[in-house]
Parts: structure tokens; sequence; C-alpha cells
């Protein structure tokens, strides 16, 4: 139902937009998969708009780079055969032409004017939501609220008791470490290096403010599906928002060296459905261990991490 | 001494005098070639080492590596390993950055070649040129010395990245290493900066009579941008490692937020030095490649003025631009906007300078000798490395990019395969000038062909693992990422056998003495060295050229 | 033609003043720590809130949430706020509360560094009294209760960033101060022996 609704608006997005109908956007399938796959080439499914027009711009600036490059290499192939020593023995003394060095110039202008106006429209969607969710409305939607703290070598996580929060089914405070699951105990259904002992919960289909802040070093938190990637500094507060439109397991991993654990600090989000998320932090507030066991059971039957498909 | 021989043009110091006091500038740029080369053998080597640890996810070699080199028990081994590879990628990007790529384009080429061709008898100051010089061995000692010292508390070695972003690198590491490693910076700096003045006194003062600005060789008005961006930025973090350096050891508060400093001040200081650094180190290989493409099309170079002034604009605009390197930060949106436009600004003259270099080709006669595939080498793959700048420079897109290996593919495609091809160009190009003997052109193209392939298979595949979400500075990845890291170091074996290749071809030369004679490369050679015998004699210019 | 002595004479004064430019570029390094934090005051720039002595007058209709967050380093404490989050009127003064616990057996000094989130409100962000104004002693085991007044100045109705921002969030973080004591008070201690009673949860 919120899926189909999503997807029309999305169709009917704007027409620049729509110029990238036809390459990779907003996956919505339940059984995409998740986290980075195998000899992958491009951005990871999109899991949420921002990052749907994020693979867009990529997609779109890379065709345009391709293209000079292309140019480039095509011109310097047909110079290097057309005026090979053999082919033109005697060379011209031309070393000026207004027309050209003009349009060279007045050339790549406009080429990253076609760059910037996209840029721009989506940098700053990246920071106020009304200009990217026709279903958001400033004055009434309500952001669950959590908060990531970096320290070495591992993410903390507390979700914020605020109205807004609670009416997004936080009851009390709840506040947890996540930590990297060793090789030694990882379960089958477990990645290397990117699953940890518990996940940061979010429901589908909330808008989510993530504030990131450091406790000892910068770190970075990094969510390539979600296009999200903020610094935790320490003594500083740094906010981003998200919308995660699909449920599952999401992974990242930390995007600022800190030190001799840095590639051993990833990071989980597990998208749940709002119901599931009322559960879990229900019972995440005096039981977390418990609420992650019920919320496992009722994701996939036991299982602590849905298997990524690959 | 030497300098009271140096009025003697029939007598000069012989044997390891002549170097060791020495202030001839040819003597001194030869003096920085060699110390480039075995740095570069140096840093090449981490970095080949690195590539061996990744070439499999896991830890497979620091481990080990770390009981050898640091003595520790097995039981520390992992964690000694985990810092050490950090280490790695440490004094890889410093080596590389200050004692590779500088020293060879700056304080070689340009010092062996900028008095030659603008009719200057030797370098402004030159006993400042000697002092520059041997800064360099003490600040690369002193680096390669904190890599033995301890860091992190019961570790060794400083592993902050060349970008020594606080607080890691000073609550973070609080041993010895990193104050070693400050020094190293602080000396190597010192260096620099001497050596910028040197070159923008030269070039101002000591042109031959009738050798205006606007007849100045491209390679002069490279390295005169170079020495001012030098100037101006070098002093600035020189100013902000020392206070890092006051920060670890005297108390001060410049970027400790507990005493209501902020660390991203430090962020800001570093890459307004940081971001000109960048074209410190790509500039004079703009200059040296538009001699090559002329000198082999038989052309003068197309666009003289706006190959100059292209240069000019991106020293200038380069230091209007640094916070693209922090969009992730949480500056503000606005400016973030504003680093986008400014920065997306540079382009233009890049543009302009690729254009120039293809039609200075435009109508010539191109012989492909070894030099020249250098140059179209570089052409190409700069043009890749800038195109994904661009990409880059637009922070929406950055946030999914920022810290992953598509960065570190990007600035190796714009200096490992840039800035190097441009320091191989220059070294088949001048190389007969200099030693006096020719190269072995089949040897020179299967170096350029090995190191060509070899680069291309290192750093192409890290596009797709920036993008597939693998960060940088990580000894251990995902599964996933198994592939192209796989590709990656198989790429960089192949690179060190064309090390192996560069070295057999110097050696040859030496061997086979081939004699070069004064211009190797015909009519298309019309800058003044060439007018010189090879080697040049110890002093040039007894009689001032006049320039028509 | 130009003499040899007199072209090393050119040399040298062009060579002094280029080092003069060099050591001038070391001390805008340094300039530029003052002036990043002037800077950052005047403009509000990195989420840096102001510092005002009264209310502005003009009250506005329109309603905003400010969120509180705490975070402590390197200080045996528990610090963090009263209340998740309040609703104010733009230009209301409000008074709100943090919550500070010495949990070691000797006497700890702090002091809070702060920003507000998004950036852009810190220019409309106005504290009037503040625990961060001065440095805070806890003896051992001492709860206190520590008010902050604040008004968000009426000038936020009007920043294009903020038209369609419906919270904002203030975030401190209390780190060991050097040297304890009140030394640097400007005021009279904001600090009041707490009768709060902290929650169970920290």
């Amino acid at each position: 139902m919120r899926e189909s609704r999503f997807m029309a608006k999305w169709t009917t997005g704007s027409i620049l937009f729509a110029a990238g109908s036809v390459l990779p956007r907003l996956a919505h399938a339940a059984d995409v998969k998740t986290g980075p796959y195998a000899w992958e080439t491009h951005f990871q499914p999109a899991a949420t708009k921002v990052m749907a027009d994020i693979t867009w711009f990529g997609w779109y600036t890379l065709s345009i780079m391709t293209a000079v490059v292309l140019f480039v290499t095509l011109l310097i192939a047909y110079v290097v055969w057309r005026f090979r020593e053999r082919a033109n023995p005697v060379p011209s003394r031309v070393s000026h032409n207004t027309l050209i060095e003009v349009l060279w110039t007045i050339i790549p202008v406009l080429i990253l004017l076609a760059i910037a106006i996209p840029s721009f429209r989506l940098l700053y969607a990246e920071y106020d939501p009304t200009k990217l969710y026709a279903d958001y409305n400033p004055q009434t939607t309500k952001f669950l609220t959590v908060k990531a703290t970096g320290s070495q070598w591992y993410w903390s996580y507390s979700y914020a008791t605020d109205q807004d929060s609670k009416d997004n089914g936080v009851v009390d405070a709840v506040n947890f470490d996540s930590l990297l699951v060793p090789d030694s105990e990882l379960k089958t259904d477990q990645l290397r290096n990117l699953s940890v002992d518990n996940a940061m919960v979010v429901p589908v289909g909330t808008f989510v403010r993530l504030q990131v802040t450091g406790a000892d070093v910068i770190h970075s938190f990094a969510m390539p599906p979600f296009g999200v990637k903020v610094d935790a500094v320490p003594g500083r507060l740094n906010e981003t928002y998200f919308r995660a439109e699909r449920e599952g397991v999401f992974y990242g991993q930390c995007s600022e060296l800190c030190g001799k654990d840095h590639a051993f600090m990833p990071i989980v989000v597990q998208v749940v459905s709002q119901d599931q998320f009322r559960h879990w932090a229900g019972q995440a507030a005096t039981d977390l261990p418990g609420a992650n066991k019920t919320l496992a059971e009722a994701v996939h039957g036991g299982s602590n991490e849905k298997v990524a498909v690959r | 001494m030497a300098n009271a021989l140096a009025h003697d043009s029939h007598a000069h110091p012989t044997g390891w005098k002549r170097y060791v006091y020495s202030t001839n500038h040819k003597d001194i740029g030869v003096m920085y070639l060699v110390f480039a080369i075995i740095a570069g053998i140096i840093g090449a080597a981490l970095s080949v080492v690195m590539r061996m640890e990744l070439q499999e996810p896991g830890i497979q070699i620091f481990h080990g590596l770390a009981q050898m080199v640091y003595g520790v028990d097995a039981g520390a081994a992992l964690d000694a390993g985990k810092q050490m590879y950090n280490t790695f990628t440490t004094a890889h990007g410093l080596v590389m950055i200050f004692f590779v790529v500088m020293p060879a384009l700056i304080g070689g080429y340009a010092n062996y070649f900028i008095p030659i061709m603008i009719g200057a008898p030797d370098m402004a100051f030159p006993r400042l040129n000697n002092i520059s010089f041997w800064l360099l061995p003490v600040a690369f000692l002193l680096l390669i010395m904190s890599l033995f010292v301890e860091g992190p508390s019961g570790l060794y070695g400083t592993g902050g990245g060349w970008t020594m972003y606080p607080p890691f690198s000073t609550t973070g590491n609080p041993g010895p290493a990193m104050d070693f490693a400050i020094l190293a910076i602080h000396i190597a700096g010192a260096s620099s900066i001497l050596g910028a003045i040197n070159f923008i006194t030269t070039i101002f003062n000591m042109r031959a009579p009738g050798m205006t600005m606007h007849k100045m060789p491209l390679f002069a008005w490279s390295v005169l941008v170079t020495a001012f961006l030098l100037l101006l930025s070098l002093p600035v973090l020189a100013g902000a490692i020392t206070m890092l350096l006051t920060d670890r050891n005297f108390g001060t508060t410049f970027f400790d937020p507990a005493g209501g400093g902020d660390p991203i001040l430090f962020q800001h200081l570093f890459w307004f030095f940081g971001h000109p650094e960048v074209y410190i180190l790509i500039l004079p290989g703009f200059g040296i490649i538009s001699h090559i493409i002329s000198t082999f099309s038989r052309k003068p170079v197309f666009g003289y003025l706006g190959m100059a002034y292209a240069m000019v604009a991106i020293g200038v605009v380069g230091f209007v631009v640094w916070a693209h390197h922090m969009y992730t930060t949480g500056i503000d949106v606005d400016t973030q906007a504003y680093f986008v436009f400014a920065t997306m600004v540079i382009a233009v003259p890049t543009g302009v300078k690729v254009f120039s270099w293809i039609a200075t080709m435009w109508g010539g006669s191109i012989s492909f000798r070894t030099p020249m595939l250098w140059a179209i080498g570089f052409i190409f793959l700069f043009t890749v490395g800038g195109v994904t700048g661009v990409q880059l420079a637009n922070a929406g897109l950055d946030r999914s990019m920022q810290d992953t290996y598509f960065v570190v593919a990007h600035f190796h495609y714009v200096l490992s395969l840039g800035a190097i091809f441009a320091i191989f160009a220059g070294w088949y190009y001048w190389f007969p000038k200099i030693s006096g003997y020719m190269y072995n052109e089949l040897v020179g193209k299967v170096h350029f062909w090995v190191m060509f392939v070899g680069v291309n298979l290192v750093f192409f595949p890290q596009h797709f693992l920036g993008v597939a979400g693998m960060p940088r500075r990580y000894i251990d990845y995902p599964d996933a990422f198994a592939g192209w890291n796989f590709v990656s170091s198989i790429g960089s074996y192949i690179s060190a056998v064309s090390v192996l290749i560069f070295l057999y071809g110097v050696i040859e030369a030496f061997q086979k003495k081939r004699v070069a004679g004064d211009n190797p490369w015909g009519e298309g050679a019309t800058t003044l060295e060439w007018q010189l015998p090879s080697p040049p004699p110890f002093h040039q210019w007894e009689e001032l050229p006049r320039i028509r | 033609m130009v003499k040899p002595a007199q072209k090393s004479r050119f040399n040298l004064v062009l060579g002094l003043v280029l080092a003069l430019v060099g050591a001038g570029m070391v001390g805008a390094a340094y300039a530029a720590v003052p002036l990043y934090r002037i800077f950052c005051q005047a403009t509000g720039y990195n989420g840096t809130t102001r510092r005002a002595v009264a209310a502005s007058g003009t009250v506005l209709d329109r309603r905003i949430i400010v969120r509180f967050d705490g975070n402590v380093q390197g200080l045996p404490w528990k610090f963090m706020p009263a209340q998740a989050a309040v609703s104010v009127r733009l230009g209301e003064p409000t008074t709100i509360y943090y919550l500070a616990e010495n949990t070691s057996d000797h006497e700890t000094t702090g002091s809070a560094v702060f920003n507000v989130a998004p950036d852009a409100v810190g220019q409309f962000f106005n504290k009037i009294q503040c625990f961060c104004f001065t440095k805070q002693t806890l003896k051992p085991h001492e709860r206190v209760t520590m008010p902050v007044t604040f008004f968000v100045s009426p000038d936020f109705d009007k920043e294009r960033q903020l038209k369609e921002t419906r919270a904002v969030t203030l975030s401190y973080t209390m780190y060991p101060a050097e040297e304890p004591g009140d030394t640097k008070a400007e005021g009279q201690p904001v600090a009041q022996a707490g009768s709060a009673v902290l929650p169970s949860k920290l």
C-alpha cells in the first residue's frame, strides 16, 4: 500500500529526474540484496529516496564524464594516427586559433552548468526533506531521533525520548553498544567484518533524525544504501536524516581513520515494520537481548540477521 | 670551500665534496633526483606490501611483519600488525608527496633546468639551495624513525594518515612517533619554502636579457606558479602542525574541544595547505608535458599565453576550494554549495590545458620516442583522474564517495599516474642531457607499457570498490570486495616489475655509454638546454645568451 | 646591463621580501584561530550559539521544538538533560535544566562545549544564562541541577534554510577542566545544589 503510493509520487517526479527513469532507482523488492556484493561496479541498491537520487546523479555525471573521456581519447587517437611523422612529415606552425580557444572554454562551462544545477538540487534535498518528499509536512511529520556515538572501536546508539520519538514507538530511553561479531563467533547468516551484536533498529517509512558524535577521536558514520555519511566529531553533534523505504538489514563501515581497529567497527541498521519497531522499542528499554530475540523471531523465524542473498 | 671555487670556472671540487658542499644547481638537481629515486623505491615497496595484504580478505602479512620488525610476541602481533598497516598508509603518503614527487619535479628537474632555460648561470641563492637539499634526508630519516617509536599506547609508529587529523594525532597518539613525523614535515616543509624563495627570486631576477616573462618556457611558468603555491601554503601547514605539536606537548588547546578548541579548525588549516599541495605536485608536470609534446610534434606549444595563465588560474582558484575535502564534517550546506561551485571552476583551465596539448599535436609531425609515449599516457590518465574529480566536487554525491576507494582511485590517477608519468616523461626527455648518454629506446618503451598496464590495473578497479562502499585505509574488508582487490593487487605487482625495468634501463644506459649529443630530439627541441653540450658544462652561460 | 653586485642585492631584497611573506603566512595560520572563533560567534557558523543579555521582546506565534542532548568525555560524571525537549515560541525566553552527578570519590571540575543542530540555527539561538559560561566543580557524589535560559530569535522565521524546521537540538559535551574553581566566573555561579532526583536510567 505505502509502497505503491510511494512509487506513484516517485514516477511523477520532476522532469529532470524523470530523465533518469531508465536508470537504476530505488529498489523495492523485499529480496533485494543488502550489503556489498562480489564484483560490484556501482552503488549498492538504494534504500532511501536520497540514495536513489544520488545514484541517479552518479550515473548522470558518470555518463557525461565518460563522454568527455571518450572524446579526448578519440581525439588523441586521431591526432596520433593522422599526424604521425610518416603521414605528416612537415609540421604546421599554427599556434593560435581564437575561435577554438573560446570554444574549449565555453563548452566545458556549459557542461559544468549542466552538472551544477542538479548537483545543487541534490545537495539541498539532502538537508531538506521538503524538496524530495511530497508527503513530508514540516509542521507535522514526526522524526524518530537516534544518536550514534563513535568510540574506539565501536558504535553506541541511543534512542531519544522526546515526544516525536515517543510517537514513533520509543517508550523510554534505549542505549546500547554495537560491536563487531568476531570471526570465531560468526553465525552462518552473518557477514564477516560487517555483522554486529546489536544492530540499530529503525521503522520502515519513518523519518529518522540521525545525530552523530564522537567520544574520543573522529569517526564517520556511513550507511551507503541510505546515502548517509556523517563525521563523528568529538564535542560536536552533527545531524542528518533518512527514511528507509524497505525492510532489511543494511551495512556500513566507519569512514574516518580512527586507529588500529578502524576496519573493525561496522554499522548495521535493521529496518523493520512500524509495528515490529514498536514492539522492539518497548521491550528494549528494559531488556535489549530479549527485544532483539523477539524481533529476530518476528522477522526471520529466529535468525538474528536476514541472510544477504548472494 | 665550494663557494670560493665556484668563481673559478676551470676547477671545481671533486669526489664527495663536490656534492656535499655543492652550490651548483645541476649537482644539487642530480642529488635531488637520486634521493627521489631512493625514496620512491621505499614508497613503492610500502604500497606493494599493502597490496599484498589486501590481495585476499583477512590479515595475512602484517601480523607476521610486526613480529619480525618490532619483535612483539605472537599474542600482541595482530594489534601491532593492524597499527603497522596504518603506519604504512601514512608513510606511503608522506614519502610519495614530500620525498618523491616534490624532490623529483621541483628539486630535481626545476633545479637543473630552470636556470639553464631562463639563461641564468645558477640559482639566485646557491648556498640556500644546498641547505634546501640537505634538510630533506634529515627529514626523511626522522620520518623513518617515527615508524620505530611508540605512537598509540603500546603500539609503534604514527598511523594517523598523512592528514594527521586531531584528536587522533593528539590524544590518540600519545607516544613520540607523531612528534617525529611532525618534525619531519616541518623540516621537509622548511626545505621546500627555502626552495620556493630561491625559485621565485631566480625566475624574477635572473632571466637573461630578452627573456621576458612572456617568452619564458612553460616549465619555468609552471615552477613559478608552484613556488608561489609553496610559499603561501606550506607556512600554513607549518603553523597548523606547530599547534598540533604544542597541543600534544605543552598543554595548548588549539584543536582540543576540552579547552575550547575545535578539531575541525585543523582540517581547515590542513586543507588550506593540502589542496594547493596537490597542484604543487602536478603543475611542474604540466610544464614538462608541454615541452615534450611540443618537441616531438615539432611544433610550438599551442596557445602559449592561455597555457601559462591557465596555470596561474589553477593556482589562484586552488586556494579557495579547500573545504571540498570536508563535506562530511558537518559544514553548513550553503558553504558546501560554494565549495562545489569553486571546485568545478578549476575544471575549466584544466580543460584548456588538455585541449591545448592535443592542439599542439594537431598538424604536427609526431615521432613516438619514449618521452612522447609517457606524455600522451599522461594526458589520457590525467583526464580520467580529472573527470572523477569533477564528480567528487559535487557535495551531494561526495557523501557516497568520501573516504572510500573511489577517492583513492581518483587521486592516484592524477598523482600516481599523472605526476609520476610526468616524472618519467621528464626522465626520458632529459636523461640524455643530464648524463650525456642515450637511454635504450626499447627498454624505455617496455617500461612505459608495463607501467601503463600495471597502474591501470591497480587503480581502475578501485573506482568500483569505492562506489560499492569500501572505505579507504582498511587492512581488512568484507569478503564481497575480494574480487576487485585481487585484480588491484596483481596490477601492483606488474607496476613493481616496471620499476625494475626502469632501473635496468638506467644501468644499461650508463654501461653502454651511447653518446647523446647536444640535441638528440632535433628541431622540435627549442628551449635553451638543447643549445648546451650534454652533459652541460659545470658553469653555463658565462656569456649570457641573447633571446630573440 | 646590470652589474653582478647590483643583481645579487636585488636578489637579496626579493628573497627577504618572500621570506617575510612566508613568515606572514605562518602568522596568518595562527591568526586563523581567533578569527575562526570570532567568525563562528558572530555568524553562528558551525552551530555556534550566541550569548545575550536579555530577551528580544518580540514573540512570534510560530513554535519550534527545542531538543536537548548531553555527552560526557573523560569525566566521572553523569550528565543529561532533565527534559528531552520543550516546545517554545520564537522569541520567548525559556529555562530548562541539565542534571549532573559526580560519580567519583573526589572533587572534579568540568566545562561544557556546545553546538546546535542544524548549523543554521546557531545565529538565532541566544543563551541568557548557561552553566556552560563557567566551569562547574562538583564535590564527591554531588548532584546538581544546572539551568539554561535561552530564547530563539524571531529572525529564525526569516531564514531561508529554516523555513520548514520543526525541531532543533542543543547539544553539550562535558569535558574535564584543567583547574578547579570558578576563577573565570563572570556572573554568579549558576549551579545550584540540586534537590532534583536523577532518573534511574542514565
